[in-house]
């Protein structure tokens, strides 16, 4: 087999770099290098890392066969292994809900674990043990379809920096105490929960992202969040009794994020923000805002478009805008206000540091068109602005066009970039 | 250009380092590039060293003149600054192409000048040649020495992941070249391989002595039986002998044994044999467990079967007890003797690899068994 004169090229490399190097194989050839030589033969055994997932055993059509295959890998790696393991993930749609992997978890819990990720499949949600709370160095958590029952004795992660549930069943108040109880958590990411009312309260907490149906969010203690991203849901009898609610939903949600730099909301985010009385004594500022993104935002929502307005004008520095238009072709019952524009947007606005502005499924609607010009008069350093009609509409594009070319621009290097089809992307 | 001895520096030239690497060679670099590596960094700022070919920084030993000139080729496109990433990934996809012993000195060289992103962009290259590739070819490739026996290559340890049809095909394969070897270093009267000389002597004596029940020899010969057949069994795993196991189960104990392949075989696998959790049996096939009778594999009933079938002709013939085996040679029943096998004997491989042992050895074991049955027949212990 090998040459015996030649020396062995890669077995004398430091530890750590045969280390890093087994971590980038997938487990199932970093195992099978324990048959290479003497040296090789418990290296992997060492090993900090260890992802499990679909390709760690043969496919075949026999489900129960390849669980069966599975489950005996894992557990025979995990019996093999030297030393602390500091992350694992596991992330198959073999296994669901696995007597072993309560035992595995167990394992973990005495290995000094700090990185958990749990992607299981469909079916039966696997119920997370309660060894998992006793995981008292974990810095990164990652579940999805699980069931999460905390003790009523757990305290929190103490060491927790990022966490992430993701079709998780837990109870709303476990979900609190648990963000509160997490004093570093760093990262937070929650998506499809329903009708979740959440009081964040997270003095280290510097990216959020939630994606679901959410009844009430208030970032109740957030001072240093950098970024956000919030995909909202909702159905009609939500938005009923949202409406029905006098707090500034805007006030909840962005009243106490100073630091912020980039915004991004989708789906029924903007239509949230707009709910509730705004006092308009009010004035934050976001001086580090750079980035917003608002996605389907309807154009024929007054209130809407006051969040809008009242976001960029309370951002001195952003930089760069992305508005998308609410596709659905909603008929305007009443005349729109034109005149809101001409009297109560101040004129004295300008955007120091808007470079650019990206518009996509704009149907034409006035108020699209008031925006647009307001943004194009208010502009000083604009660069690019482009604009994507929404694919319903075909017969306003030329008037779009039209009511374009007149806008007066404040920017002499504007570019506008008209994009008939959307899949023509400038660079 | 700078003096020896004064590096001058004036704005519109670049200032130099100089680098010894281990062999003694010194090399002029310019100051920026240099400084990408943060071990150079450090030595310039923190020792002031590398402004004079007399003050040199050396280089760890590891960093010969020519891999010393790939990291600065690489330095020299980092730091500059006006490159895309986009540039610079395509940069880095040409840069690691060379051959894997080189590509190992760089790894080590980049290590030991602590520059983190080429051994990031090493590893990852060493990695992916080492990914999908079979052992052999890993071996090959990195010019590995083979030098773990045949039994720790067969534990579960280094096959867990295999079809089951592969692993056994693997261990019967592994199985005849073992032999083969085997029957090479006999030739070669090998005094080291004790592993063959033990069994063809302890064997024939075994043999010759376990008719008389001699505590000591039988107890060899039947653990030596046992350590075969164990093994054999960690081979096909399949439980296809019942008979044969029942048998066996009621044999000794192995704990007094000074047969060396039990030993070896335990420990080659320390840990495995320490450790029992309280599932069933099923889910860890503990290959090495000294409860043979309850081995069952990952295998499904029907792929079971199906190796049942395979396997029990030899299986029937590798675990059959020696004196059976002679006894049924001896008796001259035409339907129990392997004629076909081993009667061919030196060279065929007929696939099954037991046949080799008895090929070589039923021969001269006729010969010797005469012998020995005239000279100690008398004796009753040994």
């Amino acid at each position: 087999m090998g040459d015996v004169e030649d020396p062995d090229l890669i077995s004398d490399l430091p530890q750590s770099i045969l280390e890093s190097i087994l971590t980038r194989l997938p487990i199932r050839d970093a195992v099978r290098t324990s048959i290479l030589s003497s040296k090789w033969r418990y290296r992997w055994t060492t090993l900090t890392h260890l992802v499990f997932d679909d390709k760690c055993v043969r496919m075949c059509s026999d489900r129960p066969v390849v669980e069966n295959c599975m489950v005996n890998f894992i557990t025979r790696a995990l019996f093999l292994h030297q030393g602390p393991i500091h992350k694992f993930q596991l992330s198959t749609s073999y296994l669901q809900c696995c007597p072993d992997i309560d035992q595995w978890i167990l394992f973990l819990s005495r290995s000094d674990i700090k990185e958990l990720v749990l992607e299981l499949g469909e079916g039966e949600w696997f119920r997370v043990p309660s060894c998992l709370f006793n995981c008292k160095k974990l810095t990164c958590l990652e579940l999805f379809r699980c069931e999460f029952d905390p003790p009523p004795t757990f305290k929190g992660f103490l060491c927790l920096r990022s966490l992430s549930l993701h079709q998780v069943l837990v109870a709303p108040e476990a979900i609190e105490s648990l963000i509160s109880g997490c004093p570093l958590l760093e990262s937070l990411a929650l998506s499809y929960f329903d009708s979740l009312a959440l009081n964040i309260h997270a003095p280290n907490l510097k990216y959020l992202c939630l994606e679901g149906e959410f009844t009430d969010i208030c970032l109740e203690h957030t001072p240093l969040l950098v970024a956000m991203s919030v995909a909202m849901y909702m159905n009609d009898e939500m938005a009923e009794c949202l409406e029905q609610s006098s707090k500034c939903n805007f006030i909840k949600f962005l009243g106490g994020v100073p630091l912020l730099e980039r915004l991004a909301g989708h789906i029924y985010f903007t239509k949230y923000l707009s709910i509730g009385d705004y006092p308009g004594s009010l004035a934050i500022t976001y001086s580090h805002l750079k980035i917003i993104e608002l996605y389907q935002v309807s154009f024929e929502d007054m209130k809407e478009i006051r969040v809008v307005l009242r976001l960029i004008m309370n951002s001195p520095n952003f930089k760069e805008l992305r508005i998308s238009g609410s596709s659905t072709a909603v008929t305007s019952v009443e005349a729109p206000n034109l005149e809101f524009w001409a009297k109560e947007c101040p004129k004295d606005c300008t955007f120091k540091q808007l470079k650019v502005v990206k518009m996509t499924d704009m149907s034409g609607v006035p108020h699209e068109m008031e925006f647009m010009k307001f943004l194009l008069a208010n502009s000083p350093v604009l660069e690019t602005m482009s604009i994507t009609p929404c694919v319903y509409v075909m017969d306003g594009r030329l008037n779009m066009l039209i009511q374009l070319v007149r806008f007066r621009r404040a920017s002499a290097e504007a570019e506008i970039i008209f994009l008939p089809d959307e899949t023509l992307c400038i660079p | 250009m700078p003096e020896a001895g004064l590096a001058v520096v004036k704005p519109e030239m670049k200032s130099y380092i100089w680098l010894q690497t281990a062999d003694g060679s010194v090399q002029q670099v310019e100051e920026e590039v240099a400084m990408f590596c943060p071990m150079i960094c450090r030595e310039i700022i923190q020792a002031g060293m590398g402004s004079s070919k007399n003050h040199a920084i050396s280089l760890p030993q590891r960093v010969n003149p020519a891999i010393l000139g790939l990291i600065l080729d690489y330095c020299r496109f980092h730091q500059a600054t006006g490159h895309s990433n986009k540039e610079r990934k395509s940069f880095d996809e040409k840069f690691i192409r060379m051959d894997t012993k080189r590509l190992c000195e760089l790894t080590s060289a980049a290590d030991s000048l602590q520059l983190k992103p080429l051994v990031d962009l090493t590893s990852r290259a060493l990695a992916r040649i080492i990914e999908g590739k079979t052992p052999e070819e890993i071996r090959e490739t990195f010019h590995l020495p083979d030098d773990l026996t045949e039994e720790e290559k067969l534990e579960p340890l280094g096959n867990i992941t295999d079809d089951p049809r592969i692993r056994l095909l693997n261990r019967l394969y592994a199985r005849k070249r073992r032999e083969l070897r085997e029957r090479e270093k006999l030739k070669n009267v090998d005094v080291e391989d004790e592993r063959a000389d033990n069994r063809s002597v302890e064997d024939l004596l075994s043999f010759i002595n376990g008719e008389d029940g001699d505590s000591k020899g039988g107890r060899n010969s039947k653990n030596k039986k046992k350590n075969r057949r164990r093994k054999e069994q960690a081979k096909y795993s399949s439980s296809n002998n019942p008979n044969e196991n029942q048998k066996k189960e009621s044999d000794t104990l192995p704990s007094v044994s000074p047969n060396d392949e039990v030993n070896d075989i335990l420990a080659a696998s320390p840990i495995k044999t320490s450790n029992f959790q309280d599932c069933s049996a099923v889910t860890f096939s503990p290959k090495l467990d000294f409860d043979d009778a309850d081995i069952d594999d990952d295998l499904d009933p029907a792929m079971k079967e199906e190796l049942d079938r395979e396997v029990e002709d030899f299986a029937r013939r590798l675990n059959s007890d020696w004196p059976e085996r002679m006894q049924e040679i001896l008796s001259l029943d035409p339907k129990k003797r392997p004629v076909p096998l081993s009667m061919n004997g030196h060279g065929t491989s007929c696939g099954y690899s037991g046949s080799f042992l008895h090929s070589f050895f039923l021969p001269s074991f006729f010969l010797f068994w005469f012998l020995m049955s005239i000279c100690f027949g008398y004796s009753a212990s040994w």
